[in-house]
């Protein structure tokens, strides 16, 4: 928790921003590529961990000497939620001449913000995308897989690994993303020829959640995929263990894969899987390594949303370096366009930027299970969806 | 047999929700303040008990701690009422309450974190027994008894005993209270406290079933100032049965495709249908 400031230490500590933004437009120029950021530092969706692990991806690249003798400044600004906040701080980002944005984490930034790129000519190397918008904008390719990619693959594990015959779907819809939402179901019954036994599309975020389950369990559901916010997944599965459902495969995404929600749901009882954005950070593969000693040097917590902003921030100076000659957001732009497909052991999938008018390269996903109040992959090899 | 169900399932919400009503209808018959900030008040107290369970405290150690939280936040509540706004009319009074509803959400989200749930401790969620389908818990049971608890206690406190004598005389005319020797402001800051410790219990007992975030917990005053206005911020009695049949109509209404979406909004519906029947015989088109 922050200590409030002391009137005289708020006043030193303007006075200390003024000098450094003073500072850095002097030391700026030609030296300096500004790569800018939004996140949530404050508010209802807290995504300190992505931009701490972006920073210090930056941070060793400067320590090696920077990006073709230049050395990289992150400037990150907080929306704390708020979309307002959000379209704030991206003009302000901008107007400090950012060439390029990377590991950005917030819910709010595609769908205020999108056109604005756009008309900016500016490109976003997302951390963690979860809005339709982000997998839908010429300016945009998050490195992240989504929750719609995600719930085709979660339901296609349940389907054809564990078998599962009635498969139920529960979801919270989030303005704006009711189409994204049934593609993704339909994209599952196209790929495995089957059909959802019940689909509810109008779970509410509020209230008691067991006339949902009593509906499941009425319907003899043998798989359920709920989408909850993290807040909400221990209530509806503390309600399950009520109702006794333990011969149910429960399915969530990527935001319930927390050690939080695994400490809160063990001695449920339940059979609980869930759906990781990337190589599962829980495990201690080889594949996370270099991620893991980089998160370590932050002194930040190892967790799935720090994985997308390790991956955005190594992916943008990867680009960064290829690119000859003065680096502006033009030039910027061409080498994401034009760029080869990298290959990462944390991704199933090459991740590309590329031209187009829409970007989701990331399709491929693992499972995680829940056992003893440890996530555990199940799946070895990624589950990787085919292209539309 | 799925609606018969639903409504079991039902009167655990439904519970909740008449215990909140009535925490709020007992501050509003002591104190005369309709306190939007009721809920997060609660919240302040039911977080701080789980804090201090996940710090490895005993659970009936931090349930007292947890009431005695709720007791000071709203304490503090009634002392800004007490010395700042004792002579103002209702409205003012509810408006502050809005103000500092907003301030504790910020407060609360800041302090107990927005993003990670915390598990709240459910000692009596065994099964109690099975009805329709559906497993009723031993915390169902008590929700339900506490809400019957939280009816009837006031009642014959406030008709019964010379305390609640004084009680009354304290939130219809308290100058006059004060000019007939009663102390105003001690009695008041108590029934602050008590009130506070009461929302507190309340949130508590229902925190596990929603949403473990500060802020849908504080929410949950909308629903519980429906169920305080279809006792139409006097009876407890009524109070009990608005708020049960709210959460049992808002657990039916999920069954029923037909209006399942606006599950969300029937306190709002349930506040407006009581608005208009109650106001029914007033005439409308005479000037003030």
């Amino acid at each position: 928790m922050r200590v409030p400031m002391r009137r005289p230490g708020a006043l030193a500590a303007a006075a200390a921003i003024a000098a450094t933004a003073v500072a850095g437009c002097d030391s700026g120029g030609d030296d300096t590529i500004k790569i800018g950021s939004i996140a949530g530092l404050t508010g209802n969706f807290v995504t300190t961990d992505v931009v701490e692990t972006a920073k210090q991806v930056f941070e060793d690249v400067n320590a090696a000497g920077g990006i073709n003798g230049s050395q990289v400044e992150y400037i990150v600004k907080d929306d704390a939620g708020n979309p307002q906040r959000t379209a704030q701080v991206a003009r302000e980002l901008l107007d400090s001449d950012v060439v390029a944005m990377a590991g950005s984490a917030s819910f709010t930034d595609c769908d205020v913000n999108g056109g604005f790129y756009n008309q900016a000519r500016i490109s976003s190397v997302m951390a963690i995308g979860a809005s339709p918008k982000c997998f839908q904008s010429p300016n945009i390719a998050p490195v992240n897989v989504g929750p719609f990619t995600l719930m085709t693959a979660v339901l296609q594990y349940a389907s054809e690994q564990l078998d599962a015959q009635r498969v139920c779907n529960f979801t919270v819809v989030l303005p704006g993303s009711e189409d994204a939402v049934n593609q993704a179901l339909g994209r599952w019954s196209e790929l495995t020829g089957k059909e959802l036994v019940v689909n509810d599309l109008t779970v509410q975020q509020s209230g008691d959640m067991t006339p949902y389950l009593l509906r499941a369990k009425q319907e003899r559901c043998d798989a359920v995929l709920f989408n909850p916010t993290e807040q909400l997944v221990v209530p509806w599965l503390q309600a399950a263990s009520t109702q006794g459902m333990t011969d149910v495969d429960f399915l969530l995404l990527a935001p319930s894969y927390t050690d939080s929600v695994a400490e809160a749901a063990s001695g449920l009882g339940l059979n609980v899987y869930a759906g990781s954005e990337f190589e599962p950070y829980t495990a201690e593969s080889q594949a996370n390594q270099e991620w893991r000693e980089t998160v370590q040097r932050a002194e930040s917590p190892a967790t799935a949303f720090s994985q997308g902003g390790y991956l955005s921030a190594t992916f943008m100076v990867e680009v960064l370096k290829t690119i000859e000659g003065e680096i502006t957001r033009e030039s910027v732009n061409q080498a994401l366009r034009g760029m080869e497909p990298i290959e990462h052991p944390m991704l199933g999938t090459p991740w590309v930027f590329g031209e187009g008018e829409s970007h989701a390269p990331n399709q491929a996903s693992k499972i995680v299970r829940l056992e003893d109040g440890q996530w555990k992959v199940v799946t070895p090899d990624f589950i990787t969806l085919p292209r539309d | 047999m799925l609606e018969l169900s639903a409504a079991i399932a039902g009167l655990v919400t439904g519970g909740a929700y008449a215990l909140m009503g009535l925490s709020i209808l007992l501050t509003y018959r002591l104190v005369a303040v309709v306190n939007f900030a009721q809920a997060a008040v609660g919240a302040f107290g039911a977080f701080a008990m789980v804090l201090l369970v996940e710090q490895g405290l005993p659970l009936w150690l931090a349930v007292l701690a947890g009431l005695g939280v709720g007791a000071a936040v709203h304490a503090l509540v009634g002392l800004i009422m007490v010395r700042w706004f004792s002579g103002a009319g209702e409205g003012i009074k509810t408006a502050v309450t809005v103000a500092v509803y907003t301030s504790f959400i910020a407060l609360g989200l800041r302090l107990f974190g927005a993003q990670h749930p915390h598990r709240f401790p459910k000692p009596f969620d065994t099964p109690a027994f099975t009805l329709g389908n559906v497993v009723v818990t031993w915390m169902a049971v008590i929700t339900l008894l506490l809400a019957g608890l939280f009816a009837i206690v006031p009642v014959l406190l406030l008709r019964h005993t010379r305390i609640g004598v004084l009680l009354r005389a304290l939130a219809e005319r308290p100058q006059t209270a004060e000019l007939i020797g009663i102390p105003v402001p001690r009695l008041a800051m108590a029934v602050w406290a008590i009130t506070g410790a009461a929302s507190a219990l309340a949130i508590m007992i229902i925190a596990g079933q929603f949403a473990s975030d500060f802020g849908s917990q504080a929410l949950l005053i909308t629903p519980a100032l429906a169920a305080a206005l279809v006792g139409a911020f006097r009876s407890f009695p009524l109070t009990l049965v608005g708020g049960m049949a709210l959460g049992i109509l808002q657990s039916v209404a999920s069954t029923w495709s037909e209006i399942k979406e606006y599950r969300g909004v029937l306190p709002f519906v349930a506040i407006l249908i009581v608005l208009v029947w109650s106001r029914r015989k007033e005439r409308w088109d005479e000037f003030a």
